[in-house]
């Protein structure tokens, strides 16, 4: 069976709802940090599998835009276990349910 | 010699503060200091060369002057301002006696400041002094002439507070350097007004007097004429600060506490002219505003009577010279509230001959005297200090207008054109002539309370009573020479008229364009000329009745030669009117305290306390833990989703 984009789709679909769903659901901050990857990078494979369907000619945007996003992820990963890192060592726990100063 | 460029003039003495100052500045370190000779030398030199070449350009100058584009000073969209020169009749005459005088005035601080511990420095201040004047002369647009105004005033200040171990000198320099600050923001307002007219570009003298002749021309003065008048009066603002009329006249008296070379050349010869030199400049455009030049008139009346009525009182033999320097430059602006400003600048001319002497020769009685300041404590010099005498005599004779010396011929001038050019002329002329009258008086106290009668200082001090050294006397004798002869340039009686025409070709479209209008009295002017004369010796004969004849005051030996403080000074009055305006500032300063303390911050704080309430309220919303958050707005997120699908938009 010749690869169909619309397995792309469904690939990328999955693997969001994969990411979304362990950001959601995880109390450990990593996890977060690992389902939200996930979730950028499906969406950076839905770019790439939509420029497949396209002609060469037109297709140059969907495979260079996952490449700034590969870009930027790499520095929100940094910026972001900075950040937890930082976190605890003030709060010592790695659950973000601990960290819920700001109400109240 | 024409093709001598005319900044050279100006860089001479800026050499001189450079090299001097780095004198100062390395030898601060070392004990002795630098060689007396070889800084005097240095400081003599510069500005005797700055004499040398405005002789060489004054012989060879045009008619019209010359004009001299240096460089490109301020160019940005709204201002375009060049450093250029003008040597024209007028700067060539103010010229001639500020690096004249000025030469002479440092050649006799050498012997003046022998010893002093600030020698270089007080030469770099002397030289920085003489490039901002010359700036301020020279320049050709206003701009140019501020910087050499700011300048002037921080030499003042620089100089007044020289010998700045005492807190009193420093206390006299802020004040100098203070009110002259109240006049210069009239001087900047004035420039911002003429600028709001025709644009940066009218800065410039040569074309704010097109722009003048443009707008008399067009026959829209009376549209202009306002804002005229506003810059005009803005501009006088700037003078009275630096030439001490009323009200701003109370820092000269107390500026005598600097040396006394720093006394004749700063605050009698050359700075304290220069708001009379500011009113010649811009003649033109005072010509248009007639109610502006009555104002000057009266203000410098006023001042002329005042300064010449508390110089009666003064005992410091300095304050004595200070007060007859302001009221000496009343006379002048009272020339230039009548439009004649010739007269006015031949004034000055004068003035800084005799007036320099006077100081100069006081500087010599205090050097003999070994610091001595009170009258009361002097007397019967003459024998033991012959030249000083003769010199301050001749001096004398000058400043009260004796016929033949350099001040009957400027005197006599201004009264004549009082009385002809002037509205109620009769009036200005008849205190013109009463102030004449008190200045023979005060000035006839100080030659005889210092010069005749007995010694009454201390006995152990008469022996050291000493003649000047060569380098004081001879600058003295010079300028003596000057105030007996320089008169003779415009010798109205006998038909010289040199000077007048040496002025007509700036001054003289403004003096037509406002006597043209007026029916001139024919006048005898030998009739004036007895007139000044007899006013001189009636002064003279009451001074010697009054001081020549009685046993003179005597100061005891116990009280100290302080002066007496605030209350004789005489410029009580006005000192006490500043403190009421410094008083209303201060209470307006309060007022707007107050407001920005308690109305604005209970504004802020009730905007502060809204918004926290506000924010307390809305967060009440917020969910406890991050997860339940993200997952609150990603329903919210796929709820707004749903919503666009299925309604196909909101709009």
């Amino acid at each position: 069976m010749e690869l169909q984009p619309i397995f792309i789709q469904m690939l990328a679909l999955l693997l969001f709802a994969i990411g979304l769903a362990t950001a959601l659901a995880r109390r450990n901050v990593f996890f977060v940090l690992m389902g939200i990857e996930l979730a950028l990078n499906a969406v950076n494979l839905s770019f790439v599998g939509f420029a497949k369907t396209l002609p060469a000619a037109e297709s140059v945007a969907g495979q260079i835009v996952p490449l700034f996003s590969i870009a930027v992820a790499a520095a929100e990963a940094c910026v972001g276990l900075a950040l937890v890192i930082l976190i605890f060592r003030n709060r010592e726990s790695v659950d973000s349910d601990n960290y819920s100063n700001m109400k109240g | 010699m024409t093709n001598l460029p005319l900044w050279i003039i100006p860089l001479f003495p800026l050499l001189g503060t450079i090299l001097l100052g780095t004198v100062a500045v390395v030898s601060s370190g070392s004990k002795k200091g630098p060689s007396e000779g070889f800084v005097g030398a240095l400081s003599v030199l510069f500005p005797a060369l700055s004499f040398v070449s405005v002789v060489l350009l004054a012989f060879g100058m045009p008619e019209e002057g010359i004009r001299q584009t240096l460089c490109n000073w301020i160019d940005i969209p709204m201002l375009k301002v060049n450093i250029g020169f003008l040597f024209d009749g007028l700067s060539r005459v103010m010229l001639l006696f500020v690096t004249g005088i000025g030469s002479l005035i440092a050649l006799y601080s050498i012997g003046y400041m022998h010893g002093d511990r600030g020698f270089t420095r007080f030469f770099a201040y002397i030289n920085l002094f003489l490039f901002s004047m010359i700036v301020l002369v020279l320049s050709d647009s206003l701009l140019l002439t501020f910087l050499g105004w700011e300048g002037v005033g921080l030499c003042s200040y620089l100089l007044i507070g020289f010998w700045n171990h005492d807190l009193n000198n420093c206390k006299a320099a802020n004040k100098a350097f203070i009110v002259n600050r109240v006049g210069d923001i009239g001087f900047l307002l004035g420039m911002l007004c003429l600028a709001t007219l025709g644009g940066s570009a009218i800065l410039n003298y040569d074309a704010l007097n097109k722009f003048i002749e443009m707008l008399i021309a067009g026959g829209h003065v009376e549209l202009a004429t306002p804002i005229i008048a506003i810059a005009g009066l803005l501009f006088f603002v700037g003078c009275t600060g630096k030439s001490a009329q009323i009200p701003l006249l109370t820092w000269l008296p107390d500026a005598m506490a600097g040396p006394t070379p720093v006394s004749a050349l700063i605050h009698a010869a050359t700075m304290v002219t220069s708001g009379v030199y500011l009113l010649a400049r811009l003649s033109r455009m005072f010509s248009v505003i007639p109610e502006v030049l009555m104002i000057v008139l009266i203000v410098g009346m006023l001042t002329a009577f005042w300064a010449a009525v508390a110089g009666l009182f003064q005992n410091d033999i300095k304050k004595v010279l200070a007060y007859s320097t302001i009221s000496q430059l009343g006379y002048m602006f009272m020339a230039a509230g009548a439009s004649a400003y010739d007269a006015s600048i031949f004034h000055v001319f004068t003035h800084a001959f005799f007036k320099a002497a006077l100081f100069l020769g006081a500087g010599a009685v205090i050097h003999a005297l070994a610091g001595e300041q009170d009258m009361r404590r002097m007397g019967g010099l003459i024998k033991k200090t012959p030249v000083t005498a003769c010199v301050m005599i001749f001096a004398f004779l000058a400043i009260i207008g004796f016929p033949g010396f350099a001040g009957f011929w400027s005197k006599d001038l201004i009264l004549e054109r009082l009385y002809t050019n002037a509205p109620f002329g009769e009036f200005f002329y008849g205190v013109g002539l009463l102030t004449a009258v008190i200045t023979a008086v005060y000035m006839g106290r100080l030659i005889i309370m210092t010069f005749f009668g007995e010694y009454r200082g201390p006995k152990e001090k008469e022996a050291h009573i000493h003649e000047a050294p060569a380098c004081m006397l001879f600058p003295m004798v010079i300028l003596a020479v000057g105030a007996v002869f320089a008169g003779y340039l415009w010798a109205d009686s006998l038909g010289i008229k040199f000077f007048e025409g040496t002025l007509a070709p700036v001054v003289g479209v403004a003096q037509d364009f406002v006597v043209g209008k007026l029916a001139v009295a024919h006048v005898n002017p030998m009739a004036f000329a007895c007139f000044g004369t007899a006013a001189a010796l009636l002064g003279m004969f009451i001074a010697y009745a009054i001081y020549g004849t009685k046993r003179l005051p005597r100061l005891h030996a116990k009280w100290g030669s302080a002066p007496e403080g605030f209350k004789a000074d005489w410029t009580f009055f006005f000192d006490y009117i500043h403190s009421i305006f410094i008083v209303m500032f201060k209470a307006a300063a309060f007022v707007a305290d107050v407001f920005v303390d308690k109305v604005l911050q209970a504004i802020q704080w009730t905007i502060g306390a809204i918004a926290e309430i506000v924010g307390d309220g809305v967060s009440s919303f917020q969910a406890r833990k991050v997860r339940v958050q993200l997952t609150l707005s990603l329903v919210g997120l796929v709820a707004l989703t749903a919503v666009v699908l299925l309604t196909g938009g909101l709009f």
